[in-house]
């Protein structure tokens, strides 16, 4: 009686010595390389993109141009902002005069106020508004009116010592009423 | 022969300042980043006559009837009427603002004021300059700076309205004191200059004609001398100079009765420059962009300010300047990418080596 173990080994053999017989090895030949060449195609184009993209690296003076003109272009960009904002730091230090000068204000010169809103550095508020040439008028006889009224009221506190001394008392409590808030 | 005392030409020098016909004006360039000009000008007067109301040999700065004019009438605080006109015209660029000067027939017509553009592109921003100069008057003169200390300076070119505020508010004992020095240094500055200015007409009208003691520097050497005499003989100087004492004193006696009609000549041609027929007006420059550099002030409005006086040109050209900047998006885009590819490739390069 044979041992399990030889009795498998033969089975083994005999498998095999005996190949399977295939009618058409040419087609799984060309299949097995379109399939290898598939794989290899694909990642030959991305890489040589990123070769031909690239190639300047592997040239020495051509990367070395190209290092010292991203350089440049970041010392002109840090040199020129750094100037700019000391100029502009220099201009808001600059004296402001007052109304008088000014002499003109007709409120219907919407493009007079559009220039101011340029000039005054766009410091408005960032909301955007639709407001109509005529609402805008108003708004700012509206101011104009408010101005006058509040120079008026400052004419009149300042004419009476007693008013001015009440007013002064009141603004303190509202300031003290503000902080303890 | 134009002989006026010394006293009469800076007191008239002093009431030209103040002359009140004309209306009160301020012009506007709006400066546009092809450089054209939008220029406004705006008139306040109180004349009440329409005729002689905003005259055109009246106005201040070149006006005619190409521009665009408008009338409005507003009331002061104390319920006068005041008579506004707005013009306004636009100039391809400064050439054509410059040829208007040229052909200046307004009431300052005889100082000659030239518009100046410029527009350069440096990579990242576009910065622009626009300028108008009043060239100076006198040839001998003396820079005001050599007079006035960098505090005065600012004051001495302050519009008018900033030293009333000052003059007027808490601090106006300080401004009023200022404002007195300053008007003892012009003074002296305005005499000064009237002396340096004659012996400089003097010495070319008496050229390779003079003795050693009499050439320009020889003069200029005895300056502060010729100013002591000016000044001890102030009240009287009209008949002095008339009876050539004056002169006989200063540049001896022969030399003086040998030159008499040039020192006249020259005395002449010094009260021209000083008696020079200008009207005083504000000017405003709104700059395209964001404004990096003026010498001027800000006004109210937030913008620029320069007040238009005679004797701001009187010995150095005055220039009103501002400059702007508009940042080139498209550039801060392309070296982005520029920076971003090169160093993608020195790190590729990095990695592949390692």
């Amino acid at each position: 009686m044979k041992p399990e173990s030889e009795k498998y080994n033969e089975v083994l053999n005999l498998l095999r010595k005996s190949k399977p017989v295939l009618d058409s090895t040419d087609d799984i030949e060309r299949e097995v390389i379109k399939r290898i060449s598939k794989v290899n195609s694909s990642g030959l184009r991305l890489s040589g993109v990123l070769d031909f993209l690239f190639s300047w690296v592997y040239i020495g003076w051509v990367r070395r141009t190209l290092i010292a003109a991203s350089a440049a272009l970041v010392l002109i960009f840090i040199y020129q902002q750094a100037i700019i904002l000391k100029r502009i730091d220099a201009i808001s230090r600059q004296t402001v005069v007052t109304d008088k000068e000014n002499l003109f204000t007709h409120s219907d010169e919407i493009a007079k106020l559009l220039m101011v809103y340029r000039n005054s550095g766009k410091r408005f508020p960032s909301k955007t508004i639709t407001i109509s040439e005529s609402q805008m008028n108003e708004l700012l006889e509206s101011v104009k009116e408010l101005q006058i009224k509040y120079k008026d009221l400052e004419n009149l506190i300042e004419g009476d010592p007693e008013l001015k001394k009440l007013v002064h008392k009141k603004l303190i409590e509202n300031n003290n009423n503000n902080l303890n808030l | 022969m134009n002989r006026r005392s010394i006293k009469l030409i800076v007191s008239l020098f002093l009431i030209l300042i103040v002359s009140c016909n004309e209306p009160e004006t301020v012009v506007t360039n709006i400066v546009h980043t092809d450089g054209s000009v939008t220029r406004k000008i705006q008139m306040k007067s109180i004349e009440g006559d329409v005729n002689k109301r905003f005259k055109v040999s009246e106005i201040q700065v070149p006006l005619d009837s190409t521009w665009i004019v408008r009338d409005s009438v507003d009331v002061d605080k104390k319920g006068d009427s005041i008579w506004i006109r707005t013009a306004v015209k636009q100039f391809k660029n400064v050439d054509e603002l410059n040829l208007a000067y040229k052909k200046d027939s307004s009431a300052n017509k005889n100082v000659p004021r030239q518009a100046g553009f410029n527009k350069r592109f440096k990579w990242f921003n576009t910065e622009f300059r626009f300028s108008e100069r009043i060239d100076k008057q006198l040839s001998y003169g003396y820079p005001v700076k050599d007079f006035l200390n960098s505090e005065e300076l600012l004051y001495f070119y302050s519009p008018e309205s900033l030293k009333h505020d000052k003059e007027t508010g808490p601090d106006s004992l300080k401004f009023r004191a200022l404002a007195d020095s300053i008007k003892h240094k012009t003074d002296l500055w305005t005499t000064k200059n009237i002396v340096s200015e004659w012996i400089g007409k003097f010495s070319d009208l008496t050229a390779g004609r003079v003795g050693k003691d009499m050439t320009r520097e020889s003069l200029k050497a005895r300056q502060d001398e010729f100013i002591q005499v000016v000044e001890s003989n102030n009240a009287k100087f009209d008949s002095l100079w008339q009876n050539g004492i004056i002169l006989k004193e200063l540049i001896g006696e022969e030399n003086a009765v040998n030159f008499k009609a040039e020192a006249d000549s020259a005395l002449g041609s010094v009260t021209k420059y000083f008696l020079v027929d200008f009207k005083d007006y504000s000017l405003r420059i709104v700059m395209p962009g964001k404004l990096i550099g003026t010498n001027g002030f800000i006004d109210s409005s937030h913008v620029l300010l320069w007040p238009v006086k005679s004797d701001f040109f009187m010995t150095e050209p005055y220039e009103m300047w501002a400059e702007s900047k508009i940042p080139n998006a498209w550039a801060w885009v392309v070296s982005g990418i520029f920076i971003v590819f090169v160093l993608s490739g020195v790190i590729m390069k990095i990695i592949k080596k390692d």
